[in-house]
């Protein structure tokens, strides 16, 4: 087991770093530092620009393949990713930053998977029942409401309920109240609150695509000759379904949570914009808009170690519930 | 002799029964799903108000009437102003024409390639298809929208462009599903009698395997809209898709979004019409994977 970890976790090693390198180029060829200094007064002639470049290793003088041997090195060796065009340390943005997205795309995920396969069994074993057709109906209109509508439908929602309360039950924007809340709890909570409608957002479009195809498998895995054959040893129709049914249509359910991820992390960015959350989706927003190379490349590195640590769980996962698969 | 030869035949037939064409049976299957027609309803009513619907207004999308700066919706503008004095009817009319392009054309564009890619490598076999899977796996869980962003940022706001980026990043997902079904067709007798027959290998593709996709593809095409639609509207809404002057859902949503509570109307219209046209698209999607299910043996009668 731990060994067949390892080989995947080096697979998927060499997947970030071919990704993080290839975007390193890309962000190279469409982003153009010098933009940041054109604007300004005095009006810089190019070669200031570019001298004032220099330092960060943004030099358009000097060719695209060594400014990113000098970028890797530093990454490298001291872990540094690097300066944004005016100077600033990506590191420096970062650590909080990715607490602030982790959690937000943590909750989400984690939340979305519990609720969408929880209702998937549940409607699939009660197929056409009330509760199945009006929560298939709700997942096939929620499916199709963009993130932007729905996070901003939240937003109305609680502005709306706030207003009818006469204080402030639902905090609308950002990750905790700005000043700061006095004690330690007080804070927790203060920050829990915030997490509320940006986590509701990213389950109610997260979920729907968990419960449709959990419940299409558990169907097929229903009808199948061993569940029958399960049956007739004697096992009730509920421990028949538990250990035998559910067991294998949850494989296919592992298996697909690696491809989620990217759409989450487009979900979390979209979230993180309207209720104005400083995590890596608005960092990496205003990254392209200030041609910001190190800074862009940082963000895509965090989205593809995101990617990985959920493809790796899902191996796990799959390991742990399909019996054909040997892996010492 | 002749009348034997009748009787085998009637006997083969079965009952005297009304022969459907396929087209025929497939129609009336589709028919019988009411979300499906519900879809086709809503669908319809959509294109007749991108194509006609600025015969509601006066106005052009682009033209501004400085008397009514961000107003309600009223007789002289039924869906209210924005900010710009911009009648948000008109400038509905015309995102949703450009949404509907986009989504259009972008779908037709991409499964054309994720077919090509995806017959192909199943079909071509041995190294091909390993490096064809190993490139689709990885552009699967690059986090593409952020190149996306990328990319369009820096040579979009022209919508014809935002196709080109859009489909470039998009074929990935159809082009594994087509591949998957592919690898059972290439097994199937006629194609290893075609390959007896010394068909080439590109023709096989294209005469013997992408045919047999046909349903697969029509449904991946309804549902490839609805993908469309929702990332044209993230990157608009973000600010790297299409850009002011011109105008897409997306963007409408956008600048809606800053005056939710104080002008609600500029993000209830964008919202809605969006809203309807990816659930059509679904609806419609689900009765076409119905519909065309070749295992189906419902619609025979009635």
């Amino acid at each position: 087991m731990f060994r067949y970890v390892v080989r995947k976790a080096v697979g998927w090693l060499v997947m970030i770093i071919v990704a993080t390198n290839a975007t390193y180029f890309l962000a190279s060829w469409f982003l153009d530092p010098r933009s940041n200094y054109r604007d300004l007064r005095p009006v810089r002639t190019d070669e200031q620009i570019s001298n004032a470049l220099a330092p960060y290793g943004l030099d358009p003088r000097t060719s695209v393949l060594s400014r990113w041997w000098h970028w890797l090195t530093d990454v490298v060796t001291r872990f540094d990713w690097g300066h944004s065009p005016t100077g600033v340390p990506v590191n420096s943005e970062l650590p909080h930053r990715i607490l602030v997205s982790g959690q937000l795309i943590l909750v989400g995920v984690v939340l979305s998977v519990v609720l969408g396969v929880a209702l998937g069994v549940y409607t699939a074993s009660r197929q056409y029942g009330a509760v199945d057709r009006v929560t298939q109906t709700l997942s096939v209109v929620l499916y199709n409401v963009p993130t932007v509508v729905s996070a901003l439908g939240l937003v109305l929602v609680a502005i709306s309920l706030n207003q009818h309360l006469g204080f402030t039950f639902l905090h609308v924007a950002g990750a905790n109240t700005a000043g700061g809340v006095d004690g330690f709890w007080p804070n927790v909570l203060d920050r829990l609150n915030h997490l509320i409608l940006p986590t509701v957002n990213l389950t109610l479009t997260g979920y729907v695509s968990w419960h449709l195809t959990q419940r299409a498998l558990l169907l097929d895995a229903l009808n199948a000759d061993y569940v029958r054959t399960a049956r007739a040893t004697g096992l009730t129709r509920a421990q028949a379904i538990r250990r035998h049914a559910l067991r294998a249509s949850l494989i296919p359910t592992a298996t697909s949570i690696a491809f989620t991820i990217p759409a989450v992390l487009t979900g979390a960015i979209i979230t993180e914009t309207v209720f104005g959350w400083e995590g890596m989706g608005r960092y990496f927003i205003q990254t392209i808009n200030k041609n910001d190379v190190h800074g862009a490349v940082a963000v895509a590195a965090f989205g593809a170690v995101m990617t990985a640590i959920g493809a790796i769980l899902a191996d796990i996962a799959t390991v742990a519930l399909d019996p054909r698969v040997r892996v010492s | 002799m002749t009348d034997v030869g009748g009787d085998v035949l009637g006997g083969a037939v079965g009952a005297p029964s009304l022969r459907l064409g396929r087209s025929r049976l497939y129609l009336r299957r589709f028919a019988r799903n009411r979300g499906a027609l519900v879809g086709v309803v809503i669908l319809v009513l959509l294109i007749g108000y991108a194509a006609i619907g600025t015969v509601f207004t006066p106005w052009s999308w682009s033209d501004q009437d400085f008397l009514a700066l961000t107003q309600e919706p009223s007789r002289l503008h039924p869906l209210g102003t924005n900010q710009g004095g911009n009648d948000m009817l008109a400038q509905t009319v015309h995102g949703l024409q450009r949404s509907l392009v986009i989504a259009l054309s972008v779908s037709v564009l991409t499964l054309l390639i994720a077919v090509v890619v995806g017959a192909g490598a199943a079909y071509l076999g041995g190294r091909v298809e390993r490096m064809t899977l190993m490139v689709i796996h990885f552009l699967l869980v690059v986090p593409s929208f952020l190149i996306l962003a990328l990319v369009s940022n820096q040579v979009a706001g022209d919508w014809r462009v935002l196709i080109v980026v859009l489909t470039l990043f998009g074929w990935m997902f159809t082009a594994r599903v087509v591949w998957s079904v592919s690898t059972s067709l290439r097994e199937r007798d006629y194609v290893l009698a075609a390959e007896l027959m010394g068909v080439s290998s590109w023709r096989i593709v294209v005469r013997h395997i992408i045919p047999h996709l046909g349903a697969l593809l029509i449904v991946n095409f309804t549902l490839g809209v609805v993908t469309t639609v929702l990332s044209e509207t993230s990157l608009s809404f973000l600010g790297f898709g299409v850009k002011t002057p011109d105008v897409s859902l997306g963007s409408l949503l956008a600048d809606g979004a800053g005056t939710i509570s104080s002008a609600p109307w500029l993000f209830a219209s964008p919202a809605a019409l969006l809203v309807l046209l990816t659930v059509s698209m679904t609806l419609i999607g689900d009765g076409l994977r119905d519909a065309l299910d070749p295992t189906s043996t419902a619609g025979g009668r009635g």
